[in-house]
């Protein structure tokens, strides 16, 4: 590490690897995240959680001591339920109580507040409420709950569905011409996106403003204000959300939180601060709630290994309620547009079904729906190249999107921005000796070779979003940047940094425009009441809408410093420019530093020239890609794997990843960005699982049941960057947060399923845990 | 409920606290010595967020009974000034882009610190297995190994 805190890339601008200027806090022990805040009075929430997955609640008996620090639903007077519809035809709202009231619809739904001056005591409060109810039938598994006779979960619809969609096109030809036709059926385990810090809210009415005060631990400040309004009845002025230090997000903080409503109306009713901090066991048992896939993937091709057409029956189980803002369908629906991935596909149908259950309403997990999809899509690629016997290699090469297409639009409206996708496929081939590894498979071993190619569309904007018709619809990002009257640049975004560097990677965006020295940049996040309206921080968006948001405010910034700095130097404002954090005469003589300006603007207003813009150093620039439908980011990730067939057990020998997130903003935060993905993705491929049984009831209750990849598990990975810019985004940057948790699934079961073929054997259902390896090779033994 | 004295040694300080039999040491140090740097992830001794050094070992704060640490000494996240090997560690974990949410890596810098300290010959393998006791859920683990080799290398590159 040098002294200036520059990496290996050079330079503090877009592009280099800066080191990261959060890191300091956080290596001290210095982070501040919800659970660390402590208000003088603050009282502590522990919730009485639904022990049963489907229950009529006929009553909840208070302690006869305490019924003033237990709330139900009957006391949470003028609170509105949680609604969060899709304007997509027939999508099915469902109203959440903030407390359950009449019915109980999967383990864990909060039922009470039980309040206490600590978590230890609200607990103790908690396990001496009774619960009146009645038990009803389970819906516990996505394919039957739309069943004839299936008990209904929500008893005014007429079946147990959010939202059915669907494409129709007649394939009935493809199976007299395709050379190759295969049909599968494939699952993915309901999985807990366990970030290292749970959900955490802390609520406060502050008298003198008044104004209710909610910290959370949010992706999303803006769209929980905006929730809390909704359902608590308060305009929007009179609630602040601040979103502290996060530990971790991924998507499992996108959220409007029953909890967090809870908290807000205790905070304003009791007037003292009330606090609720999620621990494991509410995580795990109360909050599964993604990935749950159910695919039947029919395609065709000809001889060469061209894509016929496909057909797609994908069902995801989408839990109990329609979770805000991101609504229950997004997952099911999106996989229409998505399942035809890289390809060229020419012809297609799909029907997906977003299915009610009583388990945790799903939320959107880093990947979203695509970590499934290419499951599905990339290990029916690699049967039809079993198939035609041809290679995984091949078959893809030949159906990839070639270059001199883009931007390529396909079949169902997708629009890739640019790239090369095939020479993805090459470079990450490359890296593996493939002959050493079929000559180890001829020698008895093992051994397998997975190839995975996806892309990831990411900062979707409005174009996109208005036609989901959910809570909000993403459209400017605007960023504020302004000086100190010290010279500092102050950079404010209303995006959620929850890990991803932004501290950094905005100050390199704006030292890129205005030249001001990193360490002199600080970027202000997390706070309603001091940055600009955002969505938040979500489907890859943050480098692309808040890199191009800063920029623009940078510039604007700097057109006023520019006027400012050109009077001082007694020069046209045409004369000078801004460069190295200084307005300078274009003719190379003087120079005034912005700090000097600022100092100026601030403090010594009689030296600003006749017209200044009396907007001073302050401004607002907003920014949106033109067009907003997404950049493409794309990888190509390839592995080796090797099986155990006496345990089961997957051992990873060696993990390529090439991808091309576009101009990146700081190669080493994009790094840590793919490499983070994959870990996850290892998870879902290899070990990550709830599973529940018939009533409901889920059966992975610690860590030691459910088990996230540890270091030892990881393999030794190489990443490979392509840079080819977005023609559409401020820097040619594209959107790459979640790419490393899409591929791992489907190349490694690819691989796997490659050591397995001399066995017949084929792992169908994720994870590829030891038991479902066996359950494989014993199902081929059998046969 | 009985509240009992327990007195401890905490990052070099006597401390005296009243704690119930059943708080563990974690909630102890974060709430009553306002020592947040300690986290809490799951609280069934599974993923080391609240990993500090009891008489100079790493412990699990979330499952170690306060009251079994009358007399003990503590040193949390926040009690390594001046010390080299922390100091190193501190460095490296930037330069390796081996944190990201900040949330695991006051457990993981003590461990790594203890791995330091006590295995000066370990290699990659031996890292990834020793850090084996502390999750990260953001990283994928490679820039916190890269961090811990860089730190024994630089140490046994000094020692000749």
């Amino acid at each position: 590490m040098s002294p200036d805190g520059v990496g290996q890339g050079g330079g503090q601008g877009v592009g280099a690897s800066l080191l990261r200027k959060e890191d300091a806090r956080f290596l001290h022990g210095r982070g501040r995240y919800v659970g660390d805040i402590r208000p003088a009075g603050l009282l502590e929430v522990a919730f009485l959680r639904s022990p049963v997955a489907h229950a009529r609640l006929l009553g909840v008996g208070k302690p006869a001591d305490a019924e003033a620090r237990v709330f139900t639903m009957a006391d949470l007077a003028g609170v509105g339920g949680i609604r969060a519809a899709s304007a997509l035809p027939g999508f099915r709202v469902s109203e959440q109580s903030v407390l359950a009231s009449g019915k109980l619809r999967y383990v864990g739904e909060a039922i009470a507040a039980c309040v206490a001056s600590s978590r230890a005591a609200a607990e103790d409060l908690a396990a001496a409420c009774s619960l009146d109810y009645e038990e009803l039938p389970v819906v516990s598994d996505m394919l039957t709950a739309r069943a004839p006779g299936a008990p209904l979960i929500h008893e005014h619809w007429p079946d147990n569905a959010f939202l059915e969609t669907q494409r129709d096109e007649d394939l009935s030809d493809l199976d007299g011409i395709a050379a190759a036709k295969v049909t599968r059926q494939l699952r993915t385990a309901r999985q807990c996106m366990v970030p290292m810090e749970g959900r955490g809210v802390l609520a406060e009415w502050d008298p003198r403003l008044e104004q209710l005060v909610v910290t959370s631990s949010t992706q999303q400040p803006h769209i929980i204000r905006s929730g809390l309004s909704e359902v608590l009845g308060l305009d929007e002025g009179s609630i602040r959300v601040i979103a502290p230090d996060l530990g971790g997000g991924f998507g499992y903080k996108g959220i409007l939180l029953p909890e967090e409503i809870a908290c807000a109306w205790l905070a304003m009713r009791l007037e003292r601060p009330v606090r609720w901090i999620e621990d494991r066991l509410e995580h795990l048992t109360a909050n599964a709630n993604c990935r749950e896939h159910h695919y039947v993937v029919t395609a065709w091709a000809d001889r060469n290994g061209r894509l016929l057409g496909a057909e797609v029956d994908a069902t995801v189980d989408s839990g109990a309620y329609s979770s805000y803002p991101f609504s229950a369908c997004l997952e099911a629906a999106q996989i229409g547009s998505i399942f035809p991935g890289p390809y060229t596909l020419p012809r297609f149908r799909f029907r997906t079904v977003s299915a009610c259950t009583n388990k945790p309403p799903i939320l959107p997990y880093r990947g979203v729906a695509r970590t499934g999809v290419c499951y599905a899509l990339e290990t029916t690629m690699d049967a039809l190249a079993r198939q035609l016997g041809i290679s995984p290699a091949r078959i893809r090469e030949v159906n990839l999107v070639p270059p001199d297409a883009m931007p390529y639009r396909n079949l169902v409206g997708k629009v890739f921005d640019s790239g090369d996708y095939p020479e993805a496929l090459r470079r990450a081939v490359a890296h593996f000796d493939l002959d050493r590894i079929a000559a180890r498979q001829a020698a008895g071993e093992c051994v397998g070779f997975g190839l995975a190619v996806f892309c990831e569309q990411g900062a979707h904007g409005t174009s996109v979003y208005h036609g989901w018709g959910i809570p909000f619809v993403p459209g400017y990002e605007q960023a504020m940047a302004r000086f100190t009257p010290d010279g500092v640049l102050e950079i404010r975004t209303g995006l959620q940094n929850h890990g991803q560097g932004m501290e950094t990677t905005f100050a390199q965006v704006a030292h890129e425009v205005l030249g001001v020295p990193a360490a002199r940049v600080r970027v202000v996040h997390g706070d309603t009441a001091l940055t600009p309206y955002s969505t938040g921080t979500w489907g890859s968006r943050a480098a692309v809408m808040g890199g191009g948001a800063v920029a623009e405010a940078c510039r604007l910034l700097g057109e006023r410093a520019l006027a400012i700095g050109a009077s001082l130097l007694q020069a046209e404002p045409g004369g000078v420019e801004i460069s190295g954090g200084a307005v300078r005469r274009r003719d190379g003589g003087a120079e005034v530093t912005l700090e000097e300006v600022a100092r100026t603007w601030y403090r010594r207003p009689q030296n600003l020239p006749r017209g200044v813009d009396p907007g001073g150093l302050e401004v607002t620039g907003g920014y949106r890609p033109d067009p907003d439908t997404g950049t493409h980011s794309y990888a190509c990730h390839a592995v080796v794997a090797r099986v155990d067939t006496e345990t089961g057990e997957v051992v990873l020998e060696d993990y390529v990843i090439v991808e091309d997130a576009g101009q990146m903003l700081n190669p080493m935060i994009v790094d840590g960005q793919v490499l983070g993905g994959l870990a996850q993705g290892v998870g879902t491929a290899l070990y990550e699982e709830m599973p529940f049984d018939a009533s409901g009831q889920p059966l992975a209750g610690t860590l030691a049941d459910y088990l996230v990849p540890g270091a030892a598990e990881l393999p030794a990975t190489r990443i490979d960057h392509m840079e080819t810019p977005s023609p559409w985004t401020r820097f040619g940057q594209k959107g790459i947060g979640e790419s490393g948790a899409i591929g791992p699934p489907a190349a490694i079961v690819n691989a796997v399923n490659d050591a397995l073929h001399r066995f017949g054997a084929e792992v169908m259902d994720l994870p590829a845990s030891p038991a479902r390896v066996i359950e494989a090779l014993e199902k081929a033994r059998a046969r | 409920m009985t509240r009992l004295p327990i007195h401890l040694t905490v990052n070099g300080e006597a401390a005296e606290v009243l704690a119930e039999p059943r708080t563990h040491l974690a909630d102890l140090l974060r709430g009553e010595l306002l020592l947040t740097g300690t986290h809490l992830g799951c609280e069934h001794g599974v993923c080391g967020a609240c990993t500090v050094e009891l008489d100079d070992a790493p412990a699990r704060s979330c499952i170690t009974h306060a009251g079994a640490c009358d007399g003990a000494r503590i040193r949390t996240i926040e009690g390594f000034a001046g010390d080299a090997v922390m100091e190193a560690l501190r460095g490296a974990f930037t330069a390796e882009h081996a944190l990201q949410c900040g949330y695991c890596t006051p457990g993981m810098l003590i461990t790594a610190r203890d791995i330091v300290l006590r295995l000066p010959d370990a290699d990659e393998v031996r890292v990834r297995e020793e850090l084996s006791g502390n999750l990260c859920r953001c990283t994928g683990y490679r820039g916190i190994v890269r961090a811990v080799l860089r730190v024994l290398e630089a140490r046994r590159a000094l020692k000749g």
